[in-house]
């Protein structure tokens, strides 16, 4: 069986506050991503190909808090982290506040496959992708007028109502391909009004980002500060490999009990070894999608 | 510089507890404990002379005695590895503040974490250039601001908005690391600089990442790490240590701090790893160390060493490298310096 699932976020996603238009919006995105991800599953590609393809599509739209479209700095600028996991060999690459890499997950996907590291930030990275023939993009590429608002208030000290599309979101990927490979990506501008040179949870391997093939593979979103300090990624999979939990509840607990006892919130996406999908939040929504070879297919915000 | 306890049977026993890698305490009195690493690498006997190695074992006692006055007092696992870790970055044989590595452009740019096991709570800085004391910035990070990790310029802004005062680059740059930086640059030139993160890449030469992990008088625990990173590092690279859950942890039941090929520990999430092994399979900390030092690290070619504490006080000092600069100090009496496999 092979399968994906996605995330664009976790939050307040108070019905009343997202128009009919706004919320056909987000699944219609959902969709495409979904659809960019499952198509490389099934003429028979990789898992990591097809995370890839979905964190990309999420990040080349505006809706979501990653790539164009991301939250700014309080210094009004888009900082982007990215990381990519590769079940197989746990093989990892991530990328950390970088202004100008349109797809930062394609970044982090050439550090683990061309650098001899696993994360590289800022300008640094920047330099390793112009060696690695990047075109680098203007920051004003990512910065559009709702998040440019969203500062504003933020700054005012006005609390952003609804946090639509969630400010403390992140967007991310897990597949298991045919081979029973397993593989994990995530993608995030970070919290609006973030202090520049911020790192959350995406780009650390272990906290937002995990895949192991023989057990799972995660992404996470939330409040990042809590989920890596509970190394939340690679806390669901020791749960599932060492205690023998279901990943479902690996998940819930880390979610509901361990995450909630240390006042964080946020959501979680997983695949285990069977293809068997997992979505969980413990904020009031979560945008979300997931497909499989053996039916399953939804679209999920709330 | 050897161990102040001269009598021949303490020294024995000491050499025994040292072999075995961890030493069972009765669960009685909790005692304070603190156990620091100076690096792993190529560190081995024949390659050292006697004033090096002296003045290598001075440095970790003075670090050792440092975190471990801290304990004595009553004072905190978090300020006493803070104070270990501290003295450590001042001192320039060891790759972290003045005397740390340098990258590509002959400059520091230096990493570090710290943790407190009772929160959990952690703060960490990747990429400074002007912080002299990278653990007191991310200890910073920790207390007074709501994020965990900050790298580069920003987190030096946040430097200056807490009071820390910068030092020139120039600070930490040291004869010694320019002519290893002239020396790996002339080797790199025969290897492609973006070749990919080979399965089992060559043993690097040393990685002197310092940390300390401590356990005080009321039951916490603290770790804390610090570092230059790789000589010659191109591209913004951040190793395991600034990365909570790879190079530093601490939890209520168990504390780590490794030193080693940072990417190799950032994929296997080294440091929580273990944690998770004690706490999960019901390992003991020895046993998790090693496993992850002999088998998973090893299987994929990952070269270094850890140490780690737990709440009962049983410590591991680790490692599948050559050697790696350690020392632990608690308050039954134990003070062991070593560098090299064979416990001393």
């Amino acid at each position: 069986m092979y399968a994906i699932a996605i995330h664009g976020g976790a939050g307040a996603v108070p019905r009343a506050t997202l128009s009919p238009e706004r919320e056909q919006r987000y699944r219609a995105g959902l969709e495409a991503a979904l659809d960019g991800g499952y198509a490389v599953l099934e003429r028979g590609g990789s898992s990591l190909d097809a995370v890839t393809a979905a964190v990309r599509v999420l990040e080349d739209d505006p809706c979501f808090n990653a790539g164009r479209g991301a939250a700014l700095t309080r210094d009004g600028a888009a900082e982007l982290d990215a990381a990519i996991m590769d079940g197989r060999q746990q093989r990892a690459g991530a990328v950390a506040s970088v202004r100008h890499i349109k797809n930062p997950v394609e970044l982090a996907r050439r550090v683990m496959e061309k650098s001899r590291h696993v994360l590289l930030v800022g300008a640094g990275a920047e330099e390793f992708a112009l060696e690695e023939g990047f075109c680098l993009v203007p920051n004003l590429y990512f910065r559009t007028p709702e998040r440019q608002s969203q500062l504003e208030h933020e700054q005012r000290g006005e609390r952003v109502s609804d946090l639509v599309p969630p400010t403390r979101g992140t967007v991310g990927a897990v597949a298991c391909d045919r081979d029973g490979n397993l593989a994990a990506a995530t993608s995030t501008g970070g919290m609006t009004n973030k202090r520049p040179g911020r790192v959350g949870d995406s780009p650390i391997i272990g906290a937002g980002t995990y895949a192991k093939n023989g057990v799972c593979a995660v992404s996470a979103t939330g409040h990042g500060e809590y989920f890596i300090r509970a190394v939340a990624a690679h806390h669901v999979c020791a749960a599932v490999e060492y205690r023998g939990l279901t990943l479902e509840l690996a998940i819930a607990e880390l979610l509901h009990d361990i995450l909630r006892g240390l006042g964080g919130d946020g959501g979680l996406i997983g695949v285990d070894r069977g293809g068997q999908i997992v979505m969980d939040f413990s904020t009031e929504g979560m945008y979300r999608g997931a497909r499989d070879s053996a039916g399953r297919s939804e679209i999920a915000i709330y | 510089m050897s161990r102040p306890h001269s009598n021949p049977l303490t020294s024995l026993a000491l050499a025994a507890a040292v072999l075995l890698r961890a030493a069972p305490l009765v669960a009685a009195d909790p005692p304070v404990v603190i156990v620091i690493h100076g690096g792993a690498g190529v560190i081995e006997r024949a390659r050292m002379t006697a004033e090096r190695e002296a003045s290598y074992r001075a440095g970790l006692a003075a670090a050792l005695d440092a975190g471990y006055a801290v304990l004595e007092g009553g004072g905190s696992a978090l300020d006493a590895v803070g104070a270990a870790v501290r003295t450590m970055e001042d001192d320039p044989q060891f790759n972290a503040g003045r005397g740390a590595v340098l990258n590509h452009d002959g400059i520091c740019e230096l990493d570090a974490a710290i943790m407190d096991g009772s929160g959990p709570r952690a703060g960490a800085v990747a990429g400074v250039r002007h912080v002299k004391n990278p653990i007191d910035l991310a200890r910073l990070v920790m207390d007074n601001s709501p994020h965990v990790l900050l790298a580069g310029q920003g987190a030096e802004e946040f430097a200056l908005a807490q009071g820390v005062v910068l030092v020139p680059e120039s600070y930490f740059i040291t004869p010694l690391r320019l002519r290893e930086l002239e020396e790996e640059k002339r080797a790199a030139a025969s290897r492609p600089p973006t070749a990919p993160l080979p399965i089992r890449p060559p043993a690097p030469k040393g990685m002197g990442t310092v940390g300390a992990v401590a356990l005080d008088r009321t039951g916490h625990l603290a770790a804390a790490t610090s570092t230059g990173g790789i000589s010659n590092k191109l591209y913004g690279r951040i190793g395991d240590t600034p990365i909570i859950g790879a190079g530093t942890y601490a939890g209520e039941s168990c504390a780590v701090s490794g030193t080693g090929q940072g990417e190799f520990y950032i994929r296997q999430v080294v440091a929580y790893d273990i944690c998770a092994m004690v706490q999960y399979q019901h390992l003991t900390l020895a046993r998790a160390v090693e496993v992850m030092m002999h088998d998973k690290l090893k299987r994929t070619g990952g070269e270094g060493g850890v140490i780690a504490l737990d709440h009962d006080g049983n410590f591991a000092m680790d490692f599948n490298s050559a050697g790696m600069h350690r020392g632990v100090r608690d308050s039954r009496g134990r003070r062991d310096i070593a560098m090299y496999r064979d416990a001393n």
